[in-house]
C-alpha cells in the first residue's frame, strides 16, 4: 500500500489521523458493497431474512457517514491543512455521500426483493442479466475503492469507461421489461419492480463514477465533474 | 439572520468572499427552482421546446457549481477558517451538491417530455 502520499507529515498524529480517515471510509465502502451483493442475492433467491438484514445494516452506512464527516470537519479546524491534505479531506466528504446514496440504492433493491417474494408465487427467474449488470456495477464500485486506498488514479478512466456498458445494459433490460408486460399484463407490477431495481444498480454505477472524479480531484486538482468520458481519457493523458 | 456573517471579519476580503458565495449560491438555487418548473411545466404541456431550453440551462448549473465549490475550497486553504464559518463553508459544497442533484431531476424530467413526444409522433 502507497502511504507516501498521507505518511510524510512532520506531526505523526496528523499521519495518523489521516490514515484512521482512509481505513474507516475503506470500511465504510466495504459495508456497503456488501449490501449491494447481499440485495441482490436476496431479490434473486427470494431471500426475504436477508434483505431485512439489509435494511437493518443501512443505520451503519449512515452513522458511518456522520462520524467520518464529524472527523474530517475537525481535523480541517484543528490541522488547518492545504493543497492534497485539504483536498483529501474534502474529497473523503464527498465519497462517503456517494457512499450513503449507494447504501441508500441497496435498501431499495432489498424492500423491492421482498415485496418481489410475495409475488413471485413460486416463479422462479433466471435472473441472467441483471445478475450481470450487478457485476459490472460492483466491479465499478470495488475498483473505484481500490484506488482511492492505493490513492493512485492510474487507469481510472477504464472504471469511468465501464459506466457506458452499465448504460447500455440498462436500456438493453428495460426492452425486455417492456416487452414482457406487452406480452403479459399480469406481469406489470413485477415488471415495475424490477425496473426500479435496474434503475437503482444504474445509479449505482453514476455514483462510482462520481468517487472516481473525486479521486482525480484529489490527485490533479481539476474538478473534472460533468465532463464527458472523452474530456476524462483527454485530461487524463495530459 | 445572517448565517453567512459577512460583516463582522477583522479582514474585508474575507466578508467578500463569503458575501459572494452567498449570492452564487442564492444565484443557483433560484435556477434550479426555475429548471425544476419549467421541465414540470414542459413535461405536463408535451413542450419539446421548453424540455430543450431545460436541457440547454443544465451546463450554466454545473458550471456555478463548480465555481463555488473551488470558491469555497479557496477561501478553507487561504483563510484557514474555523468555528461558523468552516462549518458553514462545508456546508454550501453540499448544498451545491444537492442543488446540482436536484437539477439533474429537472433534467430527467426533461428528457422524459422528449421522449415522450417522439414516440407519440411516430
Amino acid at each position: 500500500m502507497d502511504n507516501s502520499k498521507i505518511a510524510h507529515h512532520i506531526s505523526e498524529n496528523f499521519n495518523k489521523e489521516l490514515e484512521d480517515i482512509r481505513n474507516k471510509v475503506l470500511t465504510m465502502g466495504g459495508l456497503v458493497e456488501q449490501q449491494i451483493e447481499q440485495s441482490i442475492q436476496a431479490l434473486t433467491s427470494g431471500d426475504i431474512e436477508l434483505a431485512e438484514a439489509v435494511i437493518r445494516q443501512d443505520s451503519d452506512v449512515d452513522e458511518f457517514e456522520m462520524m467520518i464527516d464529524a472527523e474530517c470537519t475537525q481535523i480541517i479546524a484543528l490541522r488547518q491543512p492545504a493543497a492534497f491534505d485539504l483536498r483529501l479531506l474534502l474529497v473523503v466528504l464527498r465519497i462517503i455521500n456517494e457512499l450513503e446514496r449507494i447504501g441508500d440504492l441497496a435498501e431499495r433493491i432489498a424492500k423491492v426483493a421482498i415485496q418481489l417474494s410475495t409475488t413471485n408465487e413460486g416463479r422462479t427467474d433466471e435472473y441472467h442479466e441483471l445478475k450481470h449488470m450487478a457485476g459490472l456495477v460492483k466491479e465499478m464500485l470495488h475498483a473505484s475503492l481500490d484506488s482511492f486506498a492505493r490513492m493512485n488514479i492510474e487507469g481510472i478512466t477504464n472504471i469511468t469507461g465501464s459506466d457506458a456498458a452499465v448504460d447500455r445494459e440498462y436500456a438493453s433490460i428495460i426492452r425486455q421489461l417492456i416487452t414482457q408486460m406487452m406480452e403479459d399484463p399480469r406481469n406489470i407490477t413485477r415488471m415495475l419492480d424490477m425496473l426500479w431495481t435496474v434503475r437503482a444498480l444504474e445509479r449505482i454505477g453514476d455514483h462510482s463514477r462520481y468517487i472516481c472524479e473525486h479521486l482525480i480531484y484529489m490527485v490533479k486538482g481539476e474538478d473534472v465533474r460533468h465532463l464527458s468520458q472523452a474530456e476524462l481519457e483527454y485530461i487524463m493523458s495530459k | 439572520m445572517n448565517r453567512f456573517n459577512t460583516e463582522n471579519h477583522v479582514s474585508a476580503p474575507f466578508d467578500r468572499e463569503l458575501e459572494s458565495i452567498r449570492a452564487q449560491v442564492a444565484m443557483m438555487g433560484k435556477l434550479v427552482e426555475q429548471q425544476v418548473s419549467l421541465a414540470v411545466e414542459a413535461f405536463t404541456n408535451g413542450d419539446v421546446h421548453l424540455a430543450k431550453r431545460v436541457l440547454a440551462q443544465d451546463d450554466a448549473i454545473d458550471k456555478l457549481e463548480k465555481n463555488i465549490d473551488s470558491e469555497c475550497t479557496c477561501v478553507i486553504a487561504l483563510r484557514q477558517p474555523v468555528g461558523h464559518d468552516l462549518a458553514l463553508l462545508i456546508d454550501v459544497i453540499k448544498v451545491t451538491n444537492e442543488l446540482e442533484g436536484i437539477a439533474a431531476k429537472a433534467e430527467g424530467i426533461a428528457d422524459m417530455t422528449l421522449q415522450l413526444n417522439e414516440s407519440t409522433c411516430e
